[in-house]
């Protein structure tokens, strides 16, 4: 490995100032995602906390911990937390924003202020939310169905939707901000098909966060409206439709799942090749799949709602729908599994994510096929099986792609190498602790435990308390990165440009890069993916 | 034999398709069905697919010396196979599930109609012969039966729910039971998971589930509420007790229903579902004589006799309608042997005394009797 020259460290956008200053107002895309790094970070363990108390209480059948009342709390905490301030800006924020720029070989993103703007819209958001459910006490769950929400609820459920609310236009600006500089500021040579598929899912991503999140907007403007005013529109005593909040409400908020796992999709989708040494297989079929799975995400939000009233025809359309969402997901998964095929296969940590990722997302992806089907769904729609399956897209698949990325682009973003073994024995940790904590929860929710149970009948106890021994190891395995990276930064940046022998744009820059990210603009003549040839940098340690 | 294709054959294929005609067999999947399937399906692609991954991890392992050969990094046939394939498999796992769905969705039109009303944090249900479960009744008129799993629970399997007392509903076997749901405040769902079912319980619109319990279901079911409806919404349940006919009858006729009322008040349900189409009881004319003032009084009849309206008379004419016929009405009334027996009779006998001046001062209806309403329906206590 080699060591920079002290000037080139010099001149590091870590090292362009010290001072709070210079990182609040900061329009530099790198130094905005460090900003959001803190943030979701923070929120994060917030929400964790939360999971954490929700899994101790459940110990017992009759609540070891907290009131109901509470119990109903922290799962609203929990979820909204995770959703809105965790894993919906997750990878698109921190590492879109950190390597968009970098991947299509540009300065900086389209609109640099707006990108700052966006941070201090989010955290507004996240202030607001945190004070309601604080301060106030919001027990909802992060679906806020009416009527509960609008005549039943806290009076706070307001400021959280204004929370919520807010922080939405922090994704909208995001998102223009992406797919303006995807189309624009792509370097001479990086031809559409010669993107990052990490670029191709963000700016599928970015799509869907730029339709739908209006959408999340007026439905949350009209619940306020509701709440405040009286005014009916979902709560039938005031001549309102409570079917209709659900229909807005999943009108976003399925699509919204796919905000949370197309950008993993895309992290997974850079880090296969580069630890499997062979260009990805079938480029162009993972790159649409992303599209696809856009489209496809906005049509199938009716199947939240087979046990609802709605139509049969409607659910039909919706069950057939949802069985076709899976094709383009299960199209990247064989995609992903032929890259390996006749590669040199290196089991670093960040690739140990990324398999992770494939073979939980995979669990996540077939029981959805379970929930896509009528007669099944009636039955595990509410219950802990849906539970299961969403945390395994979610935590299985999102977050392990989050944490994947983290480890392959922190020598990037930091320009420290994390402790390989360290990192290796958390990835593990982390996926057995994972599939402890979830896998009891589809047989519990078959067998019949509903979510949302603060109590429940003593024959469920055994498979709650496995899933809570299960998250004790998943906690200890998410604090172990969460202190090695921090204790990575006491030593110098002194890791190597291009530290895996990776292919793409943002490794031929210094670690960390300069301000202006390139001293001279890249010319692209080939796809990121270009492994059949050696690289001089080919790393030979193992 | 020629078949034209019409836009209308279109439609009807497409119904045999999705439907498979007006004749609900049993060849789609059931619930439990359906899940085998995709969960064979799933077990075989994931085992592979986990495998092959495996497979490659260890054969293609970076070992020193080695560089990986070139090769293909995209095959158009194998990536349309892996799109094709799995999409056939998809659509047929849809029409399996919907095929099952579509004839679980309707109930059979002699099914046992009873009403459900969810409300926080609880469960009622009402019979069609007035009875009420679902909360804990402080006098006898509602027939409601409070479940106390330390009295009442006969299995292991359904384990105390807490302190918390909850309602015990039960139902025949073998019998089709339609469930017409309404919510009274928030959005509930009603679940049996025992039975697969669940539906939304809406507060705006009925919703409906069925189920036909078997033989082998003959026992203890939970009821749970599974759409979050609160603060208590883990204790909202129930527990469904699948009987034998003749054990409902017991219950539910006997020893909830209106027969457990004081005779006047089951007198009066009588009347509301039997009697009250052909007798007033305002002193009307009606099909047949008016009850007021009817009992302790003489009256005349087509034989030319006068006859008092006494117990052994009202007994008479319920049970052998034709042996003496009022002047001025036809005779039109069948009998109700066999349909009333002796307990329904001398109800009838009580409620019609509180209608007559000669039906003495223990006949006055008790005060604050609930006011019964034409069509039967109702059992007080609501």
């Amino acid at each position: 490995m080699t060591t920079l020259p002290a000037a080139v460290r010099q001149e590091s956008y870590l090292a362009e100032g010290r001072t709070i200053r210079s990182w609040l107002l900061s329009v530099d895309h790198k130094r905005i995602a460090i900003l959001y790094l803190v943030a979701i970070t923070g929120l994060f363990v917030i929400g964790g906390f939360a999971a954490m108390l929700i899994r101790v209480h459940l110990l017992t059948p009759q609540g070891a911990l907290v009131s109901k009342e509470e119990y109903n709390r922290l799962f609203t905490l929990h979820g909204t937390t995770m959703v809105w301030f965790f894993l919906i800006p997750s990878i698109p924020t921190v590492l879109g924003n950190f390597l968009l720029p970098l991947m299509v070989g540009a300065r900086d993103l389209a609109f640099p202020r707006l990108n700052l703007a966006s941070w201090y819209v989010f955290v507004a958001g996240g202030c607001v939310a945190m004070a309601a459910m604080f301060a106030g006490g919001v027990d909802t769950g992060w679906t806020f169905y009416t009527p509960y929400s609008t005549r039943f609820a806290s009076p706070a459920v307001v400021l959280l939707l204004l929370g919520i609310f807010i922080a939405g236009f922090s994704s909208i600006f995001t998102g223009l901000n992406f797919i303006v500089t995807t189309h624009t500021m792509r370097v001479p040579g990086l031809t559409w098909l010669r993107l990052p598929l990490f670029v191709w899912s963000l700016y599928a991503t970015s799509l869907v966060l730029v339709l739908a999140t209006p959408v999340l907007a007026i439905v949350l403007v009209l619940l306020g409206v509701e709440r405040l005013w009286g005014v009916g529109i979902f709560d039938p005593a005031l001549g309102g439709d409570p079917v209709l909040f659900q229909h807005l409400f999943w009108f976003y908020s399925h699509p919204a799942v796919y905000i949370m796992i197309l950008p993993g999709m895309g992290v997974v989708s850079e880090i296969i090749p580069c630890f499997a040494r062979r260009p990805i297989f079938g480029y162009r079929f993972v790159a649409m799949s992303s599209l696809a799975i856009a489209v496809l995400s906005f049509l199938v939000w009716g199947h939240h709602m087979f046990v609802s009233g709605q139509s049969i025809y409607a659910s039909m359309a919706f069950s057939i729908l949802s069985f076709l969402v899976a094709v383009p997901s299960a199209i990247k998964v064989f995609n992903w599994t032929f890259t390996l095929r006749k590669g040199t296969i290196r089991l670093r940590t960040p690739m140990l994510y990324a398999l992770g990722f494939v073979g939980l997302f995979t669990i996540g992806g077939l029981t959805g096929l379970f929930v896509a089907s009528l007669p099944v769904d009636v039955h595990v729609h509410d219950t802990y099986f849906i539970i299961a399956h969403f945390h395994y897209i979610m935590v299985g698949g999102a977050v392990m792609a989050y944490l994947g990325g983290m480890h392959f682009w922190w020598p990037k973003i930091s320009g420290r190498m994390y402790p390989e073994g360290w990192g290796v024995f958390s990835a593990v940790l982390m996926f057995i602790g994972f599939n402890l904590t979830f896998f009891p929860q589809f047989i519990l929710g078959y067998e019949g435990m509903p979510r949302r149970y603060a109590t429940y009948p003593a024959e469920f106890q055994v498979l709650n308390v496995l899933s809570t021994a299960g998250a004790s190891i998943l906690g200890v395995a998410y604090v172990a990165p969460l202190v090695y990276f921090l204790w990575s930064l006491r030593s110098p940046p002194t890791a190597a440009p291009n530290p895996w022998g990776a292919r793409g744009l943002e490794w031929q820059t210094t670690s960390p890069p300069p301000p202006e990210n390139f001293v001279a603009p890249p010319i692209v003549a080939d796809t990121p993916y270009d492994y059949d040839h050696p690289a001089p940098e080919d790393p030979t340690h193992g | 034999m020629t078949t034209t294709f019409t836009m209308a054959g279109l439609g009807d294929a497409l119904i045999r398709l999705f439907f498979r005609g007006p004749s609900g067999t049993e060849i789609g999947g059931t619930a439990d069905g359906v899940f085998m399937f995709i969960f064979w399906w799933s077990v075989v692609l994931f085992v592979g697919l986990m495998g092959l991954m495996f497979w490659f991890m260890v054969k293609y392992r970076r070992r020193p010396g080695r560089i990986g050969p070139r090769s293909v990094s995209h095959n158009t046939a194998l990536e349309l196979f892996w799109t094709i394939v799995p999409t056939i498999f998809l659509v047929f796992m849809f029409f399996y599930g919907f095929w099952g769905y579509a004839d679980a969705i309707v109930a059979p039109a002699e099914s046992l109609l009873l009403d459900v009303r969810g409300q926080q944090w609880s469960w009622m249900v009402t019979y069609p012969n007035g009875a009420i479960t679902g909360k804990v009744m402080s006098t006898p008129t509602g027939g409601g039966e409070a479940y106390d799993p330390a009295r009442d629970n006969p299995q292991a399997a359904i384990k105390n729910l807490g302190a918390k007392s909850i309602p015990l509903i039960v139902v025949p076997v073998n019998t089709p039971v339609q469930l017409r749901m309404i919510s009274s405040d928030v959005i509930h769902a009603f679940w049996v998971p025992d039975f697969r079912i669940k539906f939304d319980v809406m507060p705006n619109r009925y919703t409906n589930v069925w189920f036909e319990a078997t033989e082998d279901q003959i026992g203890d079911h939970w009821v749970f509420c599974a759409e979050y409806c609160g603060q208590d919404h883990s204790e909202m349940a129930a527990v469904l007790r699948v009987v034998p006919m003749a054990q409902y009858r017991e219950v539910v006729e006997d020893k909830w229903g209106p027969k457990s009322l004081p005779p006047v008040e089951y007198g009066r349900v009588l009347y509301n579902s039997k009697c009250f189409t052909c007798h007033s009881v305002n002193g009307d004319k009606n099909t047949g004589p008016t009850w007021l003032n009817l009992y302790g009084n003489e009256h005349e009849y087509t034989d030319g006799k006068k006859r008092l309206a006494d117990d052994n008379h009202i007994r008479e004419s319920i049970l052998t309608p034709g042996a003496a016929i009022r002047l001025g009405f036809p005779n039109q009334m069948t009998t109700f042997a066999g349909s009333l027996g002796e307990h329904e009779i001398s109800s009838i006998i009580a409620y019609m005394k509180t209608l007559s001046d000669k039906g003495g001062p223990a006949a006055a209806p008790p005060a604050g009797a609930p006011a019964a309403a034409p069509g039967g329906t109702t059992g007080g206590g609501q």
